[in-house]
């Protein structure tokens, strides 16, 4: 039993914490993951039993093409720290602004230092399970049947959750210095979703580039990165020089590591405790007196709508969210407005891409209309059946979807009419399936959770929704290509999956 | 005087343990009813019920000769429901979310708009009005879901423990307007925590504890039946809920 305020007291009660965020009963958790992850080690075994022994030893710096292949981990390594950096920036700014139980152990006499130092900690630790689990295996396999250098990739990943949070505390303060409180939420919350998709933005910016410089076509751009001479030992493949086991690289990177995270902590705790104060007396900043006396509009239905709206409007983490879904489609976009470029895309490909967003889109509102309701007591008690309401809810998030959709498909449908009828069913269907779904499986609770409820909904109505978006998407894809039979086998396996998922919505009036 | 609230052998349990066990209690038109009871006695369960907030297992409810078991939206038209903790959407404006809640009641837009300008002055909340409800203190945050329960003009009042977190001047204002709704004929039962509160405003006053009616009436009545002729509500209410006999026999401070 560790000391009272002690590190490892303390960080005994952040992994209690952690463990029982999740929804699992604590055994049966432990036993899922247990069981996921021997199947994964196992089958991880019988795979790498086969290919171990042709993956060569690292560092493979006597091989041809070495430069291109550490380029390829380095480019993996960088989508994982993006990844990490944007969960712990996240996590840093939740820290300053709930707090939760913060106050409490800074009230305490533990040193903040050692607190935050913990909290810190937490963060990376937090970030690692998915990746050790994933790559964890099938790294042991290939230090066991190629080379044990590739021991060092585990070393390399674990310490790479380190270096990405002290980097998100350094960006999340220096934010708070830069443009105050208020304007630190918003915009770290627009960093973390960029962050964390940084990787594929900036292929999707190289190949819009590309495009844009003259127009690539596939095989000239395999021929491209096949004629790449990248060097070997060129400063910035360090990390990947680290992760495939060379000495040298690997003391380096364990030197930065040791210095950005307690950097990281060092300049987040000097200031946490004056940015957590000037983040709590935020909300009671007043504009300057609005003199206007607006008009009252009725309808029972017609102020559901109105009020669902304006929240959707006013929620700056949700409109960041729907903007980095959209600038994922900006290529995409680019194509249909300058369709002669040369690129080897048919207006038939939109309708799979609308469709898909369509639904992404319309499932993110009405998991905020339905799930994410401030006031549910208001609701109950007030004289008005809980459908209206529903139907109310389920208007606000599909209308604002239907509406973004129109002018893409409203194009595509004067380019060439069939993929651009088989688009706009797509649309209709998949923003409709993805509200009702929303509907149907809400998970009660208020907006401010939403962050962390956010991805958290169950399993089943996770792999559901997924399923139902994939098929409504092979049918408008397939449809599109004037397949319009091979489109039958996906629409039914849609609505069977949606019929599976219907469930009578719990009221939040009666 | 009309009954405003009849309340007869409500009963609701949770995993088997009655949190509320054969309530019978009425509230009448123009009176001030105050439940008491100690922590977990079924007080806000009980007012749920009624406010259509939470199914009973058994019995009736009648606000103001509607059954509402039947014809709940009937009832809940009649009723304002004000919660302990004051649930606001933090992005709307004061003004904004007055003229939801009238939507949600389905009050004409004029009635609506001079209601809300009426109450949001008297609350002291009319510069506020259009500032976001996430910028509010909790005392104004109280206010507004308070002016917002009035907009309707209910008939039958419900306020689970009304004065929690308002400074003096606030819990002062609320407890005029709860004055002005009962001297304009409407039913009010209000849970709370101060006693002396209940001691000065109640009409009549309900206590209840295990999820049973202990005992009701006036004050005076109250000392009558508990053989506390003198004491303050306080002591009766000690002397008829505390579990530590030695701790409910002291005298009040």
């Amino acid at each position: 039993m560790s000391k009272p305020g002690s590190i490892p007291w303390l960080m005994a009660h952040e992994l209690r914490l952690f463990w029982r965020r999740g929804k699992m009963r604590p055994k049966s958790g432990l036993i899922l993951i247990g069981l996921i992850l021997g199947g994964w080690l196992l089958l991880s075994f019988f795979l790498f039993q086969k290919i171990g022994p042709l993956i060569p030893p690292p560092p493979f710096l006597n091989e041809p093409g070495d430069g291109l292949a550490l380029a390829a981990i380095g480019v993996m390594i960088g989508f994982i720290a993006s990844v990490m950096t944007s969960g712990a920036i996240l996590a840093a700014v939740d820290a300053i602004y709930t707090r939760n139980d913060l106050d409490l152990l800074l009230s305490s006499p533990v040193s903040p230092w050692r607190v935050l130092v913990v909290r810190s900690s937490a963060i990376a630790v937090g970030a690692l399970p998915l990746y050790a689990g994933m790559l964890g295996p099938p790294l042991i396999w290939m230090a066991i049947f190629s080379s044990p250098l590739w021991l060092s990739a585990i070393v390399v990943l674990a310490t790479l959750a380190f270096a990405a949070t002290g980097l998100a505390l350094l960006i999340v303060t220096g934010l708070f210095r830069l443009i105050g409180p208020r304007s630190t939420r918003v915009l770290a919350q627009i960093i973390s979703a960029v962050a964390g998709a940084a990787v594929f933005l900036s292929f999707q910016l190289f190949n819009l580039n590309s495009r844009g410089s003259g127009g690539m076509s596939q095989d000239q751009m395999t021929t491209m990165i096949a004629g790449l001479n990248i060097d070997p030992h060129v400063w910035w493949l360090f990390p990947a020089r680290a992760f495939t086991g060379d000495i040298v690289s690997t003391v380096l990177w364990l030197l930065g590591v040791a210095m950005l995270f307690p950097l990281g902590v060092f300049v987040f705790s000097r200031s946490f405790v004056a940015d957590a104060a000037a983040a709590s007396a935020m909300g009671k900043r007043k504009r300057g007196m609005d003199a206007r006396v607006a008009q009252v509009h009725g309808g029972v239905m017609q102020s559901v709508v109105r009020k669902e709206l304006r929240l959707l409007a006013r929620d700056p983490l949700l409109l960041s969210q729907i903007g980095l879904q959209l600038i994922y489609f900006i290529p995409l976009a680019f194509i249909l407005i300058r369709p002669d470029r040369g690129i080897m895309l048919t207006e038939a490909a939109f309708a799979p891409a609308l469709t898909l967003l369509a639904g992404t889109l319309a499932g993110s509102l009405t998991w905020i209309t339905v799930s994410a309701e401030d006031a549910p007591d208001l609701l109950a008690s007030a004289p008005v059946h809980a459908k209206m309401v529903d139907r109310a809810k389920f208007a606000s998030a599909v209308a604002p979807v239907l509406i973004l959709m129109a002018i893409p498909v409203a194009i595509l449908l004067v380019r060439d009419a069939w993929a651009g009828v088989w688009t706009a069913g797509g649309v209709i269907a998949s923003a409709i399936s993805a509200a009702l779904i929303g509907l149907w499986r809400r998970a009660p609770g208020t907006r401010r959770e939403f962050v962390r409820r956010r991805a958290k909904g169950t399993l089943m109505a996770g792999l559901g929704q997924a399923l139902v978006a994939m098929g409504i998407t092979a049918t408008a894809g397939l449809g599109a290509y004037g397949l319009p039979w091979l489109a039958i086998l996906p629409a039914i396996i849609a609505a069977a999956m949606l019929g599976a998922l219907y469930k009578q919505p719990t009221p939040q009036a009666s | 005087m009309s009954t405003a609230l009849k309340v007869t052998d409500l009963a609701k349990s949770y995993g088997g343990k009655r949190a509320v066990d054969g309530i019978s209690f009425d509230v009448r038109a123009g009176e001030l009813y105050a439940l008491l009871g100690p922590n977990g006695a079924g007080k806000t369960t009980t007012l749920r019920m009624v406010a259509g907030l939470l199914a009973a297992d058994a019995g009736g409810i009648s606000v103001f000769d509607v059954d509402a078991r039947k014809d709940p939206l009937a009832a809940k038209q009649l009723i304002a429901w004000l919660p302990d903790e004051p649930l606001l959407y933090d992005k709307l404006t004061a003004w904004e979310y007055l003229e939801f809640v009238a939507g949600l009641w389905g009050v004409p837009p004029v009635s609506a708009r001079a209601e809300a300008e009426r109450l949001l002055k008297l609350l002291g909340l009319w510069d506020n009005r259009n500032d976001r409800c996430e910028t509010f203190s909790r005392g104004m945050k109280q206010k507004a879901v308070l002016a917002g329960a009035l907009i309707h003009e209910p008939k039958l009042l419900m306020l689970d423990e009304p004065l929690t977190g308002l400074d003096a001047a606030a819990s002062r204002l609320v407890k005029d307007l709860i004055r002005e709704r009962v001297a304009q004929g409407a039913g009010v039962i209000l849970t709370t925590h101060i006693l002396e509160v209940a001691e000065r405003m109640a009409d009549r006053i309900g206590i209840i504890k295990d999820g049973k009616l202990l005992i009701e009436g006036s004050l005076e009545e109250l000392r009558t039946q508990a053989g506390q002729q003198g004491q303050s509500l306080e002591d009766v209410f000690l002397s008829l809920t505390a579990t530590q006999p030695v701790a409910a026999a002291e005298p009040a401070l």
